[in-house]
C-alpha cells in the first residue's frame, strides 16, 4: 500500500496529532529521551527554589569539600556551598541566557535573512544593501566564535546582558543564511508572483507569504542552537568572562572545582560537567526530532512507516 | 640447508655488526645521557609560575625576578641565619632586635668586610672585601657601590623608594672614601642605615661593565641590566627565554666559594597543579607557589618534602577610606566583625596561614600582639552598622584577583557572612594582568591585596601601608597622629623610642581598622627529599646558593 501525503490530514489535528507524536516517540526512544531531559531541566529551573535542599549561594565554610553523602547529596565545594542545590539552580541562568540569546539571534537573523533573500535578485540599491549584509555576515563568521564572544563580553562588560548579546551576535549569521536561502527560492514561487501582481506591498508579501513558508529549518536550528549556546555560556563562565561568582552556573562551577580534581575532590566539578553534557545532548536530540517532523517529506516517510507498523501489528 | 643456515647466521651477524657500527656513530649522544645523569647531582630544576620579566630590580617586582636577583647579585650585608623554630632543617634570617650589636641587628658582611655606624645615626662606613670579582671579571670597588646608588637616584621608580627610606636625599650622600671604602651620610638619624643593605633589592652593580655596554646612549645600562646579570653574586646568567626558562650557572670565582648546585634551570610552569605533578614525578626539584590543598595533598608523597614556615606575607582587604561608607570607622570595624576569619583559615588556607591579627608581619621585631579585637561576631557588626546609621545595610563591591586562587573562595565566604548583617557584597573578578592597576587606582571600595614589607622593621612596614603620603597606602587611610609617629620613627635611630612610637601607631591603626584583616599565609617549600639547605628569607624568595644535595 502506498501512503500519500493526503493520508496525513486524515490523522486529524488535536488528539490525532498527539497520537501521532506519541507514536513517533515510541518509535524513536532517543527523541523521547531528548524531550524528557529538556522537560526535566526546564522543570528544575522553574521550581529550583522549592526543589533545592540548600540556598545556592550560601557558603557554609565549616563543611567545605564534603564528599557526596548526607545531607549534601552531591557534596560541597571549596567554600562549603551545596553542589546539588547549585546544579539545580544553574539551568535558570544557563537556560535563560541560551534561550534569550538564541531567540534574539533567530529574530534578527531571520528578519534580515528574509529581506536579503527577497531583495537579492532585484536590481538597484536593495541588492547592494543585501550584498553588504551578506559580506558583513561573512566577516562575522570568519572569526572563531569563542574568541569573538570573549571580545564582545570584554567590550560590553561582564554581565548577563552582554553574554546574551554575545550569543545573539555569533549566532545571527546562521539564521541569516538559512532564511535567505529559503526566501530566495520561495520568491520565485508562483504564489509570490501572484501576490506581487495582485499589488501587495513587499512587506506584506514577506510577512504573509515568504516567512511562514521558510520557518521549518529555522525551528529545527533553534533547539540545536540552544544546546550549543548553553555550552558557550558555560565556556565563557569557565574562563571567567561569564557570570559573576558565586552565581550558580555550570561552567563557573566546573571552573571553581577543577583545581580540586587533582587533589581528589572531583565532585564539585564532575557533577556540573555531567549536567551540562546531558542537557546539551537533550537539546540536540530534540533538535533532530524537530528536523524530522518539520520536513514534510521526512514526516511523510515516517508517518508511512508508522502506519505500516500499525497495520502489521 | 646448511648453507642457507650459514647464510642466515652470517646475515644476522652482519646485521649485528651494522647495528654496532650505527650505535657507535651515535655513541656521543648516548654517552651524553649518562653524563647528564651524573650532572643531575649538581643540577637543580625549579618549577616556577613565571620566568623573570625584567632583571632590573629598579623597575620589576615580578615573581621570577626575585629569584634571579638573589642569584646574580650580592648586597653589602646579610642577616645571620638561625634554624626555624618549627622546621629545624630549614634556616631563616635572625631578624630579631639585638641591642648589643651595632644598629641592633645580627648580620654578617657580604660584599662589605667590615662596617661602622656613627653614634649620631647619620653615617655608616663600609669597608669592601678586596679581590671580589663580578661575573664579568671586574674587581669590586667603592665606585661600584656609588654608581649603583647614583643609578637609583637617576632612574627613580623603586630606586627612589630605597633612597628615601635610607634617608638619602642627594647622590652626594653616598661617598667614595677610598678605593675600597664607601660611606652613606644622612641629614637626620636613620634607623635603616644598616638594615637596608640586607635587602634583596639593594644589590651592587659592576659599574665598569655597565658603563662599557651602556655607552653614552644608555648611561645607566637599562637595556643590558634588563636582560643580563651585572653583579657580584654566586651565579651568572646563561640563558633567559621569557615564558620558558632561565638558566643560571654557578661561578667558580665567586668570592664565597663556588655554590654546590652547578646549574639551575628555572622553568615556567604556569598552573600549580602541573608544578605539583612535575615534583611528584621527579622531573623537578622544587615546585614553587602551590595551593594550600595541594600542599596538604603532597605531604607523605614519596621522595618529596613539604615544609611550611611563618612568613612576612600578609593578605587583607583594603577598605577605601575615601569611598562611602568606609569613611566611617564604625563601618570598617563592623566589616571586620563580620569576617569569619577562623573559617577562612580552615577552609581556604587549610591551616597553612595564621590569622592576620596585626597591621604588620607578626614575625618582625616591634610587632605588638593583642590589638586585634574583631573576633567573628555578627551581632556586634549589626550594632556598629546601626550606630553608623546603616542599620538597614548597604551594597558594595569587592574586587579580587582572578590569578590568586585563594581570593575568590574567601570573597564568597565573606559574602555569605555579610549577607547576614544586611550588607550585599557584589564580587568583581579582575584579570591578573590588570589587578595591580585596579589596586593602585584606589577606585574600588574594597579590594584584596597581598604584600610583604621586605625590611624587617616596624617603622618601615607601617610607613608603607599607613603613612598618608605613602604610595603603597592603597586604602587611603589618613590619620595625622599616625603620620607624625611614623615620621618621627623614621628620623631617629633610638631603638627604644622607635618601638614605643610604632606600638602607639599600631594601637591607633588596629582600632581604626583600615583593612579587613585576613591572613598571614605561610611560605611553603615543596622539594625533593635529597635537597638540603633551604633558607626562608623575608623577601619570600629562594636563593639557589643555599642548596646542596645529600
Amino acid at each position: 500500500m502506498t501512503v500519500t501525503g493526503s493520508t496525513i490530514p486524515a490523522v486529524s489535528r488535536g488528539a490525532g496529532s498527539f497520537a501521532f507524536f506519541r507514536a513517533v516517540l515510541r518509535n524513536h526512544p532517543s527523541f523521547a529521551l531528548g524531550y524528557a531531559i529538556v522537560l526535566l531541566v526546564v522543570l528544575l529551573a522553574t521550581f529550583a527554589p522549592w526543589v533545592a535542599p540548600f540556598p545556592p549561594e550560601f557558603a557554609d565554610a565549616d563543611v567545605f569539600l564534603q564528599p557526596p553523602g548526607w545531607p549534601h547529596l552531591l557534596g560541597t565545594d571549596a567554600t562549603g556551598m551545596d553542589v546539588l542545590s547549585r546544579m539545580i539552580w544553574a539551568p535558570r541562568i544557563d537556560l535563560s541566557i541560551a534561550v534569550l540569546g538564541t531567540l534574539l539571534s533567530a529574530l534578527v537573523g531571520s528578519v534580515l535573512g528574509a529581506l536579503v533573500g527577497y531583495y537579492q535578485s532585484v536590481r538597484g540599491l536593495a541588492r547592494l544593501a543585501a550584498g553588504f549584509v551578506m559580506r558583513a555576515a561573512d566577516v562575522l563568521q570568519a572569526f572563531p566564535v569563542f574568541v569573538f564572544a570573549i571580545a564582545l563580553v570584554a567590550v560590553f562588560g561582564q554581565s548577563l546582558q552582554s553574554i546574551v548579546l554575545a550569543i545573539a551576535f555569533v549566532n545571527a549569521p546562521i539564521y541569516l543564511r538559512l532564511m535567505r536561502n529559503q526566501a530566495m527560492s520561495i520568491r520565485t514561487m508562483r504564489y509570490v508572483e501572484a501576490a506581487w501582481l495582485a499589488g501587495l506591498p513587499d512587506a506584506r508579501i514577506i510577512v504573509r507569504h515568504v516567512v511562514p513558508n521558510a520557518m521549518a529549518p529555522v525551528l529545527a536550528q533553534l533547539s540545536v542552537n540552544i544546546g550549543w549556546s548553553i555550552l558557550l555560556t558555560a565556556s565563557l563562565s569557565f574562563i571567567g568572562a561569564g557570570v559573576k561568582a558565586p552565581t550558580p552556573e555550570w561552567g563557573s562551577m566546573i571552573a571553581m572545582g577543577y583545581q580540586n580534581i587533582i587533589t581528589g575532590q572531583w565532585w564539585s566539578s564532575i557533577f556540573p560537567g555531567l549536567a551540562l553534557a546531558v542537557t546539551v545532548f537533550g537539546f540536540a536530540l530534540v533538535g533532530s526530532s524537530i528536523e524530522v517532523l518539520s520536513d514534510p517529506a521526512r514526516r511523510r516517510r515516517l508517518s508511512g512507516r508508522l502506519t505500516a507498523a500499525r497495520g502489521a501489528a | 640447508m646448511a648453507d642457507e643456515n650459514a647464510l642466515s647466521l652470517d646475515r644476522r651477524r652482519l646485521l649485528e655488526t651494522a647495528a654496532l657500527a650505527a650505535s657507535a656513530a651515535v655513541m656521543p649522544r648516548i654517552l651524553g645521557i649518562p653524563r647528564a645523569f651524573a650532572q643531575a647531582g649538581s643540577t637543580m630544576v625549579v618549577a616556577a609560575p613565571a620566568t623573570p620579566q625584567s632583571l632590573d630590580c629598579v623597575f620589576d617586582v615580578s615573581l621570577g625576578t626575585f629569584e634571579a636577583i638573589g642569584a646574580l647579585y650580592d648586597g653589602l650585608l646579610g642577616f645571620d641565619k638561625i634554624p626555624d623554630a618549627n622546621v629545624p632543617v630549614a634556616l631563616r634570617e635572625d631578624i630579631a632586635f639585638h641591642p648589643e650589636k651595632p644598629g641592633g641587628v645580627n648580620m654578617h658582611g657580604k660584599l662589605a668586610e667590615s662596617w661602622e655606624i656613627d653614634p649620631s645615626g647619620r653615617r655608616a662606613v663600609f669597608k669592601l672585601r678586596q679581590g671580589v670579582k663580578s661575573s664579568w671579571g671586574n674587581e669590586l670597588t667603592a665606585e661600584d657601590v656609588k654608581w649603583t646608588w647614583d643609578r637609583s637616584f637617576a632612574l627613580g621608580a623603586l630606586g627612589a623608594f630605597y633612597t628615601t627610606v635610607s634617608g638619602l636625599t642627594r647622590p652626594d650622600d653616598v661617598r667614595v672614601e677610598d678605593k675600597y671604602t664607601v660611606s652613606f651620610n644622612t641629614d637626620s638619624p636613620n634607623p635603616l642605615l644598616l638594615k637596608i643593605h640586607t635587602n634583596l633589592y639593594t644589590p651592587v652593580y659592576d659599574s665598569k661593565k655597565c658603563k662599557e655596554v651602556g655607552g653614552s646612549d644608555d648611561p645607566w645600562a637599562r637595556k643590558f641590566i634588563e636582560n643580563n646579570g651585572a653583579g657580584f653574586g654566586p651565579y651568572a646568567l646563561q640563558q633567559l627565554v621569557r615564558g620558558q626558562q632561565a638558566v643560571f650557572k654557578a661561578r667558580a670565582d665567586y668570592y664565597g666559594g663556588k655554590p654546590a648546585i652547578d646549574t639551575v634551570i628555572f622553568k615556567e610552569v604556569p598552573t600549580s597543579a602541573s608544578r605539583v605533578q612535575l615534583l611528584r614525578g621527579g622531573a623537578v626539584d622544587i615546585a614553587q607557589y602551590l595551593q594550600p590543598l595541594e600542599v596538604v595533598n603532597l605531604r607523605g608523597a614519596p621522595n618529596t618534602v613539604v615544609e611550611t614556615v611563618p612568613a612576612s606575607f600578609m593578605i587583607w582587604v583594603e577598605l577605601n577610606a575615601k569611598i562611602e561608607p568606609f569613611d566611617k570607622v564604625d563601618v570598617r570595624r563592623a566589616m571586620n566583625y563580620a569576617f569569619p576569619q577562623a573559617q577562612v583559615m580552615k577552609a581556604v588556607f587549610q591551616g597553612l596561614a595564621d590569622p592576620l591579627r596585626g597591621c604588620m608581619p607578626n614575625i618582625y621585631p616591634g610587632y605588638v600582639d593583642g590589638l586585634y579585637t574583631y573576633d567573628y561576631n555578627l551581632d556586634k557588626a549589626k550594632e556598629l552598622l546601626a550606630k553608623a546609621g546603616l542599620g538597614g545595610g548597604f551594597k558594595t563591591t569587592l574586587a579580587y584577583n582572578a590569578g590568586d586562587p585563594v581570593q575568590e573562595p574567601i570573597a564568597i565566604i565573606y559574602q555569605t557572612a555579610l549577607r547576614q548583617v544586611g550588607v550585599e557584597l557584589e564580587l568583581k573578578k579582575v584579570p591578573a594582568g590588570s589587578f595591580y592597576n585596579a589596586v593602585t587606582e584606589r577606585k574600588q571600595p574594597m579590594i584584596f591585596y597581598v604584600d610583604s614589607p621586605w625590611c624587617p622593621d616596624p617603622g618601615y612596614s607601617l610607613t608603607l601601608y599607613f603613612a598618608s603620603k605613602s604610595y603603597v597606602n592603597y586604602s587611603n587611610y589618613a590619620n595625622a597622629e599616625v603620620d607624625k609617629l611614623l615620621a618621627d620613627t623614621a628620623a631617629t635611630a633610638d631603638d627604644k623610642a622607635r618601638l614605643e612610637m610604632t606600638k602607639k601607631a599600631q594601637e591607633i591603626i588596629m582600632s581604626e581598622a583600615p583593612w579587613t584583616f585576613v591572613a598571614y599565609p605561610n611560605y611553603t617549600m615543596a622539594r625533593k627529599a635529597n635537597l638540603k639547605g633551604w633558607t626562608y628569607y623575608t623577601s619570600n624568595n629562594i636563593r639557589f646558593q643555599d642548596f646542596s644535595r645529600t
